[in-house]
């Protein structure tokens, strides 16, 4: 995937520079969100993976104040939307509209016109407009009225859905979920963590105070760094396994895309970069497998009768699956079987 | 076929193979013929019933009336059709009785007997049906083991000492297809078995299950076959026998089974031994006794002189009187009488005899007797410390007597004791030893005299002794051998000259041991040649030199060839004091002599000899057994140098590259390929080690997150902690980054993380590791597992090409 506007001449950047300015972002952001260093970091390596990130908790745990928080960090376009049920699609990508002085139509941009856009409780929308996002998170463009317009780099969408509350809600339709990177949970902040929220948002709302530690440019730089990530064939195999175990496994009725392969080593390239790594490892792999296979597979009904969230379907083929390395042993001494024999559960 | 029936199809053929055992006693193969028509009948009938789903009372029944009409069928009392009634029953009683008056009458291998067919078919049938309740019905074909082993029992019983091995092979074998085929038949009622990726298994691939099963399969042979070796009073085990070894004339002396027994190979194996072992002790009333006599081989065929089983009544039937036979009637007889004491180290079943006896008393067991091989017998006893009273006549014959013997006539039915394999060399020679002589015994005395000193024979007991036709035939252009060429080859010679003649085996006189009592031990052990003229029976010549044979004698009608007669009577009589051998007229040349002094004098040095021997072998044996139980650990230590050799920094370069301040594309140089390479063995020595001290070792691990758990499971700290780190991270960059770790000490890493291991691990872990390193096991077990699967691919593979051959495919594609 090619688009003109990612022809940046300042090239990538040293470690050094890489490192400064992902802590700076991080650290940021965790002034607001307390505690939850995984998830801050996650996010951020969506972002320089070129992703969107689809952040899905309970009410109330901050998962608008985590959008908000990264929003603010960069020094770049932010819009907002929120997605009610009777928001249109053209509230999301724009409308050409006559002009009386040009006599002609002028395409006025939607909310998606920006580096990030935050769509909140995305699921409340209708299917309708829901699709209205698709073709700009996958292919960064809109086309209004026959007329293709090129959205700015980087450009990221982060939205927020509410699993609980199902009423008046419409779900994701499985091509918006596919288009999301990873999904993430907040989950509830520790005690000391909320602790330390009631101290610091005891008067003011830090979010406020938070400034922004980078811009654009830069942001498009540390994109170009991550991608330099040196991902192993070995590595690259054990990717394409994981994916192939989803579309295999027999709790699964639709595993992982291509795409979704393609996405999966690019989150972790740049996860490998935030630490300083200059190659993927499996445990990167590992790490990232239920953030990002888990929103994109549909159980079987059997799977879902038993209540087996696909997270747990995913961690456990990520448990099962053997590195692709015949070095190691390929029997397991934990209970003597051999690979093919399907382990308890 | 459902399961149940091919399993009933299995039990009646491993049944059949069970009772390979019986080939043993029977002497002919008519009895298998009988039992495969009677488990067909049967089998039959189970497989109707079960098709029609009898209830299992049912198949028994079905099954027991198959074999009744069978028994009806193949030994009818000939007033039935079909049906059996009542007479046909008294019919098979009469055929029990029968058969247990046989059991008493002969001697194994038994000939064709209706009785004892009966007997076998009906027990082979029974079991035949215990087996196939037990197997198809029951389903517990381990129990269907214990009427088998009631078939191999019988062989066990009729041989006390030594049962042919091969036939309880044949049935072991039978009943471990019955135990395979049951389990796979479970197997396959489970349905297919395949692999992860979809690979049906075939049903012959091992299971990584069935590791546990075969280790107990392998230990529990090797307790069986270790155990007896301890328990001392198995006899024939290895440690008897290298404990015996210079106790006894072992499995040599006759021990073997009574139809099988090489009398050649026993004569040889007496002769060579190192040692002097007492035999028989004997009291005779006869001043200068002939040889004790107590088997003969009579058949010639090209693998030299054979042994037929003797066959005869019952002892107690009373022994023929050769004076009233006209076979032997012209000769002289005297009576005597004789007390025969046999030491334990003679245990055969052929009781040693002078010839002719006409009484035996206090002998135990059951013993008939063979009035044409002359030889006492018995099927399940042996001599082995007996002692026993004989009365016999002793033939006294001169050379005059025999030379009036008539010529055998062309059609008398002793001529099949003139049959010869036919050998030119042979025929040349008694051609022209023969060429003028006008009657039998001349011809005799001139083969006879031919083995002389001055014809360049010469007595040596090293001669080979397989006693093959070739080889006698051999003696005669070499001319070196001992007693069992000599008499073979002059046996022979008459043969081919027309005259009767088989080859005898004893005992020499032994050594005199006053008041007409003789000692004799396995120097003794003789053989010699009977011709026999008419009228006169069998009559003895020992061609053997003299000067070979302890307490050999010569008789008037065949006396000594080497020395002139009238200067050996005087000087063997003056060296043996207490035997005077011209006072007897029938002995002309007594050559008793002491056992030679170097025999007696240095038995210890043999002795002695053989013990440190014994002792070497049994060192060596240990060594052996030690090395084997080394192979692992050592082959674990090599594999560890071999690895180390390879981690050791070579040289300590190291790229400043390293750890890459700016990520750009670094090509991989030799240096970087080396370390990789370093980095690959290390990790496979950690991965080793961990299999070595029983720590888990999981392939969906990263090497970061197996050095993260081998810390903290082993609670590693310090230095040991740092190197599984190190490890880790070597690993890890040797596979996935562009630029492997180095100059990093991982030998050093190793051991410290090995000594860690070690001392998180238990005492019998760290033994374990050291002296039978799992890992090296594992990857044995692997290497058998794969090469196990691969074979069973090709197997199948070869099998569906063959299907492709089956007329059956035809068939169903022309329906």
């Amino acid at each position: 995937m090619t688009t003109p506007t990612w022809g940046d001449p300042a090239g990538p950047l040293t470690s050094a520079e890489f490192r400064a300015a992902t802590q700076a972002i991080m650290a940021n952001i965790e002034q607001v969100i307390e505690g939850k260093s995984a998830t801050v970091r996650l996010a951020v390596a969506v972002m320089l993976a070129e992703g969107h990130l689809l952040i899905e908790d309970v009410p109330g745990v901050g998962k608008t104040k985590l959008a908000k928080a990264l929003a603010r960090s960069i020094d770049c376009s932010v819009r907002r939307i929120q997605f009610t049920p009777d928001l249109l699609p053209s509230d999301v990508t724009g409308v050409s509209v006559y002009n009386q002085e040009t006599r002609d139509f002028e395409f006025k941009p939607g909310a998606v016109f920006a580096n990030l856009v935050v769509g909140d409780e995305i699921n409340r929308a209708s299917p309708k407009t829901q699709s209205a996002l698709l073709e700009c998170m996958e292919e960064r463009q809109v086309t209004v009225d026959g007329t293709t317009y090129e959205l700015q780099a980087p450009f990221m969408v982060v939205a927020t859905q509410n699993p609980i509350e199902m009423e008046g809600t419409y779900p994701l339709p499985e091509a918006q979920r596919d288009r999301f990177t990873a999904r993430i949970a907040m989950g509830y902040p520790d005690p000391r963590a909320e602790l330390a929220m009631l101290a610091g948002q005891n008067d003011h709302d830090p979010l406020n105070d938070l400034r922004a530690v980078t811009d654009a440019a830069t942001v498009r730089r540390l994109i170009e760094t991550a991608r330099a990530v040196h991902a192993a064939d070995a590595v690259q195999q054990y990717a394409i396994a994981l994916v192939t175990a989803t579309r295999e496994a027999p709790e699964i009725r639709l595993g992982a895309s291509p795409r979704c392969t393609l996405q999966l080593m690019r989150t972790a390239k740049a996860v490998a970069a935030l630490e300083g790594r200059d190659y993927v490892l499996p445990d990167d792999l590992q790490a990232l497998a239920v953030p990002v296979l888990a929103h994109r597979i549909i159980p079987t009904a059997d799977a879902q009768l038993n209540r087996r969230t696909t997270d747990a379907i995913v961690a456990e083929i990520v448990h099962r699956l053997p590195l692709p390395q015949a070095r190691t042993n390929p029997y397991d001494t934990r209970d003597g079987r051999a690979p093919y024999e399907s382990r308890g559960r | 076929m459902t399961g149940r029936r091919r399993l009933g199809l299995v039990a009646a053929g491993a049944t059949l193979l069970a009772a390979a055992p019986l080939s043993a006693i029977f002497g002919s193969w008519t009895w298998i013929m009988l039992a495969m028509i009677t488990l067909f009948l049967i089998e039959g009938a189970a497989v109707a019933t079960r098709t029609f789903r009898f209830p299992t009372w049912a198949q028994g029944l079905s099954m027991g009336a198959a074999l009744l009409l069978a028994l009806t069928w193949i030994f009818p009392s000939g007033n039935e059709i079909i049906i059996p009634d009542p007479d046909t029953f008294a019919h098979f009683a009469d055929l029990i009785r029968q058969a247990g008056e046989d059991t008493r009458a002969y001697g194994v291998p038994v000939p064709d007997r209706d009785g004892l067919h009966f007997v076998a078919v009906l027990g082979i049938g029974v079991v035949a049906i215990a087996v196939d309740l037990l197997t198809a019905v029951f389903r517990r074909p381990a129990l269907a083991g214990l009427p088998m082993l009631a078939i191999y029992s019988i062989p066990v019983a009729v041989y006390p000492e030594s049962v042919p091995a091969i036939p309880f092979v044949v049935g072991a074998a039978g009943f471990l297809w019955l135990l395979v085929a049951d389990n796979v038949d479970r197997v396959r009622r489970f349905g297919r078995r395949f692999t992860g990726d979809g690979r049906d298994v075939d049903v012959w691939e091992p299971s990584p299950l069935a590791a546990a099963g075969r280790r107990i399969g392998v230990i529990g042979v090797l307790v069986a076959v270790v155990l007896p070796l301890g328990v001392p009073t198995v006899n024939g085990g290895l440690l008897a026998r290298w404990t015996a070894s210079s106790a006894g004339p072992g499995g040599a002396g006759g021990s073997g089974p009574g139809g099988r027994i090489n009398l050649f190979a026993s004569l040889s194996g007496q002769l060579n031994l190192s040692t002097t072992v007492p035999l028989l002790k004997v009291t005779t009333t006869e001043k200068e006794p002939f040889y004790m006599r107590f088997g003969v081989a009579d058949v010639l065929t090209e693998n030299g002189f054979g042994h037929q089983s003797p066959k005869g009544g019952a002892l107690s039937d009373g022994l023929p009187d050769p004076r009233q036979l006209p076979a032997s009637g012209n000769a002289a007889f005297d009576e005597y009488s004789a007390t025969i004491e046999v030491t334990k180290d003679l245990q055969q079943n052929m009781a040693p005899l002078y010839t002719y006896p006409t009484g035996v008393k206090d002998l135990k067991g059951a013993w008939s007797y063979d009035p044409d091989q002359q030889v006492l017998f018995s099927g399940r006893n042996t001599t082995r410390e007996q002692k026993y009273q004989i009365t016999y006549l002793r033939a006294r014959y001169t050379a005059a007597q025999l030379q009036q013997a008539e010529p055998l006539a062309a059609n008398d039915p002793l001529r099949a004791y003139t049959a010869t394999p036919g050998d030119p060399t042979v025929e040349t020679e008694v051609a022209r030893l023969t060429a003028g002589k006008n009657n039998d015994y001349a011809k005799v005395r001139a083969i006879y005299d031919w083995f002389s000193k001055e014809n360049g024979f010469k007595y040596d007991l090293s001669a080979p002794s397989t006693g093959k036709a070739s080889e006698i035939a051999d003696f005669l252009t070499n001319r070196t051998g001992y007693c069992q060429q000599y008499a073979a080859a002059m046996a022979w010679m008459v043969r081919a000259a027309g005259i009767p003649a088989r080859v005898a085996f004893g005992f020499t006189r032994g050594t005199p041991g006053g008041n007409g009592v003789f000692n004799i031990s396995n120097r003794n052990a003789h053989a010699w040649t009977e011709v026999y003229f008419q009228g006169f029976g069998w009559v003895p010549f020992d061609a053997t030199p003299t000067a070979g044979v302890t307490g050999s004698a010569r008789s008037a009608w065949a006396p000594d060839v080497d020395r002139p007669a009238p200067v050996a009577s005087s000087s063997t009589g003056a060296a043996v004091p207490g035997v005077d051998s011209s006072g007897d007229p029938g002995a002309a040349n007594g050559a008793n002599r002491p056992e030679p002094g170097t025999n007696t004098g240095s038995t210890t040095g043999p002795v002695a000899e053989e013990t440190s021997w014994t002792g070497v072998w049994v060192a060596a044996g240990i060594a052996l057994l030690i090395a084997l139980l080394l192979v692992p650990a050592l082959s674990r230590v090599m594999v560890r140098r071999r690895r180390h050799a390879v981690t050791a920094p070579a040289a300590p370069t190291v790229l400043s590259a390293t750890g890459g301040d700016t990520i750009t594309d670094i090509t991989v140089t030799g240096v970087a390929g080396q370390a990789r390479e370093d980095a690959h063995a290390a990790w496979d020595e950690l991965i080793d080690s961990m299999v070595d001290f029983r720590v888990p070792v999981d392939p969906t691990e990263t090497p970061r997150i197996t050095a993260q758990r081998l810390v903290r499971d082993l609670s590693l700290a310090g230095e040991p902690a740092e190197a599984a780190t190190l490890l880790g991270t070597a690993e890890e960059r040797a596979r996935y980054a562009r630029q492997p770790l180095q100059g990093a000490e991982l030998t050093a890493a190793l051991r410290r993380i090995r000594s860690g291991m070690s001392v998180a691990a238990s005492r019998r872990v760290r033994l374990r590791a050291t002296l039978l390193p799992p890992s090296v096991l594992l990857s044995w077990r692997l290497g058998l597992a794969e090469w196990s699967t691969r074979a069973a691919e090709r197997l199948t593979r070869l099998r569906d090409a063959l299907t492709r051959f089956n007329p059956r495919r035809l068939l169903t594609r022309t329906r």
